[in-house]
């Protein structure tokens, strides 16, 4: 039952008739860019219609009506019709009983389950992720709801999605570029952290299942559960969503491991989806690549794939049309885009920025370099992509000397703090922080901040029975415990006292109890809170929250530590980081459009004018 | 003895394998030089003869104990910036653009004067040798194969994914000419346990004819690539420092099962 309250909203929205997308409201876009902001509460609640929602049981033993990831009532088709309808029959009381029929009458009309595109890539690196993002923002612009997934994601770049879920940030990025508001654990039901050379800590649907060696994995994982969850979040978003843009892992062509990879081929055929392949041109070999993968695809899937990409072309595309051309000869297969190039700023999938760079990696030209430590299980390696925007360079170190001459430190997050702490004490890299202690800024995020106490401590169980404890650098008078409570994963909001708004999210499974002072104050429903540690006399700072760099207010803080040896006078105001990624995001959509063949590719996706 | 070392794309570890190859043969006691028939490169090394060669083939010479000289990388392209690229022949910068057939003729008589000097000759491809729109105008690879005959070896970087596909590309594009010549092809670079491969192995010997020569573990290498961020390679790093590093990779790779012999059977054919 719904309460009196919602019944009375309900009424003033049949008294005021069709809105459209309400563009003056302080929530607006609260699900998706271009929503219809007619029933800002549903008429039709609770529907009960298994495919629009879900029963949940509460805590008290009720059961309760959810239907938080319902876009349905927020169509403009869909608002127009039910409005229409309730005017046609006059009805003008929200308990009257015609109305509850309008909404099979709707779902008839308007309710289509959606259609899968998979993106394959010939390596990894192909440009997938990028190619899915642009495809979801070009179907976007064309006024469809549209979803990123990708069944199961290698990645220790993580997010927190607003219904708690932790997901990989490229599937979050997706969804940005989707116009989408709340991305969630169904885009990405598979997420892989990789804990040691072999083995991963698998997320699945936001939450921990369990760790896994490749072997097992494959064996034990993926046959029993792996299917199942792919298939019922490609079901959910199917029923939700006009197209879901789905992204493959590595290569699909991997013969050794086919039957088993769910995150290819397999995804394709539960979802029905066609297939499209990127090859990454700048390696060279790019045809061959092109060939040899669709040749060594077994025949009844490689007749899902309807389109090749080029993609990352240098110095001019009409250099390739000739070998396009043969190509699409050699393979039936047309090329549909030659994709130059996009000199646009995004926040990368993995490290493979690392990978190609090798240790001395410097992003950005700035003249004010930022050190940030490269663990070998370095986490939410984006954390200081803001800083690199505003025009530091971002120096990634893996020996000591190159702490040389840098003018602060980032120690980011890690998936496995204690390997880490004891690899940053062998290379010499603890050592040489200890030295520059109170002479640069000495920023340490989630596992850093962690490792920047006096002790951290694993009360869990040991394979060894007692505690895992290890020193910390000891730059604060924190502790750092594990045990049997349950991980903290949350977005959270709140502010740098006197300099201005934060935000960011928190992923850990370790508590710290500090002496310090707080760095910042965190806003919950229960009250404020402090979070993190700071001593300003030594600029040594320390804080769970990544993404605590995306908000103006706390760069600006610590560039004012960079430049002047102490916090800035007052407020501080500047970009917020989102703001350019959405310009990257619009940026790349647009080198895609002009590079793709729309026609066939609308065409592909059924959706051609 | 000769042989051509084929990459599947720039960066698959030709450079690093022919180089390997070099030092395997020194040694044995082989007489051998390496040979890069055109090479892209910005790092370059005066030779003693008055040529430049690439990066790539200095530490090749060293590698095979050779004097490193003109022949052994008689073009080099320059990059100039701005889309413009120098052609050096034999140390010297033409004016302006050569012809191909020219460049063939230059290509083919240094190769000649080598192989005429010398035991055993170990040549670097360029790039891929399957690019559609280039292959009739490749001098280093498709080109050096059709004017001098040579078994080849196909080199795949699994790194990146697909190698498979790589593999199988690269030789389905092979011109039907050209492709008896390739013998056999390495996966490079592979982290963990490798039976897991055994399967894709045994199915690309299988539609390819090549047999799988080896399965390189992968090592961080400790030579200057040709074209790296990281900007040192003369003084930092001794002949001695690379003749070590380029030992303890043709240890690795042994460790692994790889048996360069089978490289030597190849490069007698």
């Amino acid at each position: 039952m719904r309460g009196g309250n919602i019944e009375g909203k309900v009424r003033e929205e049949i008294d005021r008739g069709w809105l459209g997308p309400d563009r003056g409201c302080a929530y607006y876009p609260c699900h998706f860019e271009g929503q219809d902001c007619t029933f800002c509460y549903c008429p039709f609640y609770p529907c009960n219609d298994p495919e629009l929602g879900e029963v949940l049981r509460s805590r008290r033993g009720g059961e309760i009506w959810n239907c938080t990831y319902c876009l349905f009532i927020h169509r403009t088709e869909v608002c127009r019709y039910v409005m229409s309808e309730i005017e046609r029959m006059g009805i003008a009381d929200p308990d009257d009983p015609r109305l509850a029929a309008i909404l099979p009458r709707a779902k008839e009309r308007f309710f289509r389950k959606g259609k899968a595109l998979m993106v394959l890539g010939a390596t990894s690196d192909a440009g997938k992720s990028v190619t899915v993002a642009a495809i979801c923002r070009i179907l976007h612009d064309r006024g469809f709801l549209v979803a990123p997934f990708k069944s199961q994601n290698m990645s220790l770049d993580s997010r927190v999605a607003p219904d708690g879920a932790e997901i990989a940030m490229i599937q979050v990025l997706q969804a940005q570029a989707a116009g989408l508001r709340n991305p969630d654990r169904h885009m990405n039901p598979i997420l892989l952290k990789p804990r040691g050379d072999t083995v991963s800590q698998v997320i699945v649907e936001g939450e921990p299942f369990g760790e896994y060696d490749v072997r097992r994995y494959y064996e034990e994982f993926v046959p029993v559960h792996g299917e199942g969850i792919v298939r019922r979040n490609l079901e959910f978003l199917k029923e939700r969503y006009d197209f879901v843009i789905m992204e493959g892992a590595g290569s699909p062509a991997e013969i050794n491991i086919y039957d088993s990879d769910i995150a290819n081929m397999k995804a394709a055929r539960i979802a029905d989806a066609d297939c499209l392949l990127v090859v990454n041109t700048e390696w060279g070999g790019s045809f061959a690549y092109a060939v040899g993968t669709v040749g060594l695809i077994p025949a009844e899937d490689r007749r899902r794939i309807k389109g090749i990409v080029l993609n990352n072309v240098r110095g001019g595309t009409d250099g390739l049309r000739e070998g396009a051309a043969e190509l699409e000869r050699l393979t039936g297969i047309p090329v549909i885009g030659i994709i130059p190039h996009a000199d646009v700023r995004l926040p990368s999938e993995d490290s493979g920025s690392f990978r190609d760079a090798g240790g001395c990696a410097e992003d950005g030209e700035g003249r004010t370099v930022v050190a940030v430590v490269r663990f070998p299980r370095i986490s939410h390696f984006s954390d200081c992509d803001p800083l690199a925007a505003d025009g530091a360079a971002i120096r990634y170190v893996d020996r000591p000397e190159d702490l040389d001459g840098c003018d602060a430190v980032v120690i980011p997050g890690s998936q496995d703090p204690f390997g880490d702490l004891e690899w940053m004490r062998s290379t010499g890299i603890a050592d040489r922080l200890a030295g520059l202690r109170g002479s640069v800024p000495v920023l340490g995020i989630c596992g850093g901040y962690q490792m920047m106490g006096r002790s951290l401590v694993d009360r869990r169980e040991q394979p060894d029975g007692g505690p895992k404890t290890a020193a910390g650098l000891g730059f604060f008078d924190c502790t750092t415990v594990w045990d049997d409570r349950e991980r903290v994963v949350r977005q959270v909001r709140g502010d740098l006292p006197g300099v201005g708004p934060v935000s960011g999210y928190e992923v850990h499974a370790g508590r710290t109890e500090t002496e310090e002072p707080p760095l910042f104050r965190l806003e919950f429903f229960s009250g404020s809170e402090p979070e993190g540690s700071k001593r300003e006399e030594e600029m040594l700072f320390g804080t769970y929250l990544h993404g605590c760099l995306d908000k103006p207010a706390f760069r600006g803080y610590l560039m004012s530590f960079i430049a002047d040896g102490r916090p800035p006078a007052g407020p501080v105001s500047g970009r917020d980081h989102a703001e350019r990624v959405e310009e990257g995001i619009a940026a790349l959509a647009a080198v895609f459009e002009a590079g793709f063949d729309l026609d066939r590719l609308l065409g592909i996706l059924g959706a051609g004018e | 003895m000769r042989i051509l070392f084929l990459g599947t794309a720039s960066g698959a570890g030709k450079t690093t394998l022919a180089a390997m190859y070099c030092r395997h043969l020194a040694r044995t006691g082989v007489d051998a030089v390496p040979f890069k028939a055109s090479n892209l490169s910005t790092r370059s090394h005066r030779t003693a003869d008055g040529g430049e060669i690439g990066i790539g083939q200095l530490i090749q010479a060293r590698a095979a104990g050779a004097e490193p000289a003109a022949d052994m990388n008689p073009v080099l392209l320059r990059p100039r910036g701005g889309g413009v690229v120098e052609t050096v022949v034999r140390g010297v910068p033409a004016d302006g653009p050569v012809g191909r057939e020219a460049l063939g003729d230059i290509v083919a008589a240094a190769y000649d004067r080598l192989a005429a000097a010398h035991e055993a000759v170990v040549c670097e491809g360029s790039g891929s040798p399957a690019e559609l729109n280039l292959i009739d105008r490749d001098l280093a690879n498709v080109g050096l194969l059709r004017m001098r005959p040579m078994p080849a070896v196909l080199v795949g970087d699994i790194e990146r994914g697909g190698v498979f596909a790589a593999v199988y590309g690269t030789w389905l594009l092979m011109p039907a000419d050209v492709r008896p010549l390739l013998k056999g092809f390495v996966i490079n670079r592979f982290r963990g346990d490798p039976s897991i491969l055994g399967d894709g192995i045994e199915r690309i010997e299988e539609l390819t004819g090549m047999p799988c020569l080896g399965v390189m573990p992968f090592t961080e290498v400790a030579l200057p690539e040709e074209d790296s961020c990281r900007d040192a390679p003369d003084g930092t790093a001794t002949d001695t420092a690379w003749t070590e590093e380029l030992d303890r990779l043709l240890d690795a790779a042994a460790a692994n099962g790889f048996d360069p012999g089978r490289i030597d059977a190849i490069a007698r054919g």
